[in-house]
């Protein structure tokens, strides 16, 4: 007797070998998944309408809040090009901004330390409070609020001098330091924080130029934690950087969290995976989802976020 | 599912996808097969059944290889990574269903020498046919990507428990009433048992088909075959649980 489930089709003996033609559900064989795969029409993400709803917050963060955004939009002259964002960025914790180009993140960084207010025409609506103070309030001198909110640039940046006055610029015309004595100070423990002092030790008097890409960047980051910032935003730290240079500098990071708040922009989502704690995805002007990086990479609450992290736009 | 924007990345995925399901298609097959080769007596059948698990166990190493090989090359991550590692689970599973379909196929070689025993076989062939069905319903589960199926497939484990218990009640009758049927008897309690597991496999694949569309675990307890209170005679598998 044989089983009418388990028949093969008519014409066919169920003897035969059923490894060429599995009799499971009808289409499982691959080359009639693979023409299905063919036939069908994806939808682009980059065709998709933009997001109207609020932001996805898969879990609020833990710990004191550093920097509260509230309705946050950013205009280019007529062009907006952030819309309404609202997060909280906590303290001691490293959250990172993910997105395809062009998503606001960018544009979001730089409202963190008033750095659109530099772009002429550029008008940043909402409220952006660091401790619960409002960083665009008009009492809120700017350079003040920049040695506070430290930033780190894509390429490394430091001045045509030596390493030890790169170091040294900003606690001096910040006033914080005067006597040589105490500056030779301040200059060793920024750059051991760095982690650079080892390999500038003894040419500290040498220029800043001579070093290379990764050893600049972390030059970069010893000169923005000499003033002893509470926040310290970087803009794609790592992505002029080898690889060696790109860990070394996450490893950095990884210390500095201890102390900071850090807030870091990058292109690569392993980067973000690896060196934060909190992900927020912006998508063309929204923040479209913001949780625990964990929760994010493995599983996201919005569709576009999956689309973005497992690459299949942007 | 959008694609992804790496075109190769993609196919990779829906290849090793299509293989663990082209496997599924072999495994539910080979235990059909071997169901039918008690049944019916069919040693030509059996034999080709135990013939035909080397193609199984080659899938398995291949879908392992080309997994392995993805998550070194192309770090799938959320929803991919999880297809990922079900691909792996997957195969194992359906590895270890094959050898248990094997088994089966073995000792129909074995029964066909001795004495029929049509109704016994025939209970096996309704377990069989029954867990089978499990299968079948669950592979299918996995390539519509169907929750609901798979959740329903791992909810009905007990039906099969039950089976099970049956059998073993009868099996034992048997081997009380007329001694010389306990080797035969023997070997249909552990094409019995085989049936078992091989239910227990669907389960884990259901288990592994829910995490790889919803990313969490299956939440609850799964109901279990439990013994009636007037009932006597011993009952197998309800204390230990090879899950």
């Amino acid at each position: 007797m044989k089983f009418r489930i388990f028949r093969a089709p008519e014409g066919q003996n169920g003897g035969g070998d059923p490894t060429e033609r599995p009799r499971m559900g009808g289409d499982v064989l691959p080359e009639a998944a693979a023409a299905r795969a063919d036939a069908r029409v994806e939808p682009r993400m980059e065709d998709a309408e933009p997001m109207t709803g609020p932001t996805v917050v898969d879990s609020p963060p833990v710990g004191p809040i550093k920097i509260a955004a509230r309705d946050v939009s950013v205009f280019y002259g007529d062009k907006q090009a952030l819309y309404d964002v609202s997060l909280d960025i906590p303290d001691k914790t490293v959250t990172a901004f993910i997105g395809p180009s062009g998503c606001g993140k960018s544009t979001f960084l730089r409202t963190m330390n008033r750095m659109n207010d530099t772009i002429p025409g550029a008008r940043v609506t909402g409220r952006i409070a660091m401790d619960d103070e409002d960083i665009n309030d008009r009492a809120i001198d700017p350079v003040l609020l920049r040695a506070r909110v430290g930033m780190v640039f894509q390429r490394p940046n430091p001045f045509p001098k030596s390493i030890y006055e790169n170091v040294a610029y900003g606690p001096k015309i910040h006033g914080l330091v005067t006597a040589k004595s105490e500056m030779d100070g301040v200059v060793e423990s920024a750059l051991k924080r760095a982690g650079l002092w080892e390999e500038v030790a003894d040419r500290l008097q040498s220029s800043a130029m001579g070093l290379s890409g990764g050893q600049q960047q972390r030059l970069v980051i010893a000169r923005a934690i000499a003033v002893n910032p509470e926040v310290i935003l970087m803009d794609e730290p790592c992505s002029a950087l080898d690889p060696i240079a790109t860990a070394r500098i996450e490893e950095l990071i990884d210390e500095l969290r201890e102390r900071f708040c850090i807030v870091i922009v990058t292109h690569s989502m392993a980067q973000a995976a690896r060196v934060s704690q909190r992900t927020a995805f912006f998508h063309m002007g929204r923040l479209v989802e913001t949780g625990d990086t964990e929760t994010i990479f493995q599983n996201p609450r919005e569709r576009r976020t999956l689309d973005y992290i497992t690459g299949r736009f942007g | 599912m959008n694609q992804h924007t790496v075109k190769a990345y993609g196919d990779e995925l829906n290849q090793i996808t299509a293989e663990v399901a082209r496997m599924g298609g072999l495994a539910e097959a080979q235990v059909a097969d071997a169901i039918d080769s008690v049944a019916r007596r069919d040693i030509a059948l059996a034999r080709a059944v135990v013939d035909r698990d080397v193609k199984l166990d080659a899938l398995h190493r291949d879908i392992e290889k080309k997994a392995i090989r993805l998550i070194a090359l192309r770090q799938p991550v959320a929803s991919d990574l999880r297809k990922t590692l079900g691909a792996i689970k997957m195969a194992s599973d359906l590895e270890r269903t094959g050898d248990l379909a094997k088994n089966i196929g073995k000792r129909a070689l074995i029964l066909a020498e001795s004495e029929p025993m049509q109704p016994l076989t025939r209970s096996i062939e309704r377990m069989g046919r029954l867990v089978s069905n499990r299968l079948r319903d669950v592979l299918d589960a996995y390539t519509a990507a169907e929750l609901d199926r798979a959740v329903a497939v791992w909810q009905t484990d007990d039906e099969v428990d039950e089976h099970y218990n049956a059998l073993f009640r009868e099996l034992l009758t048997y081997m009380m009433g007329d001694p010389r049927t306990i080797g035969a008897c023997t070997h249909l309690l552990f094409m019995a048992k085989n049936l078992e597991r091989i239910g227990d496999h669907a389960t884990n694949i259901a288990e592994t088909v829910h995490y790889e569309i919803t990313g969490d675990e299956i939440m609850g307890e799964r109901p279990r075959a439990l013994p009636t209170p007037d009932d006597e005679s011993p009952t197998p598998n309800i204390v230990t649980d090879a899950n």
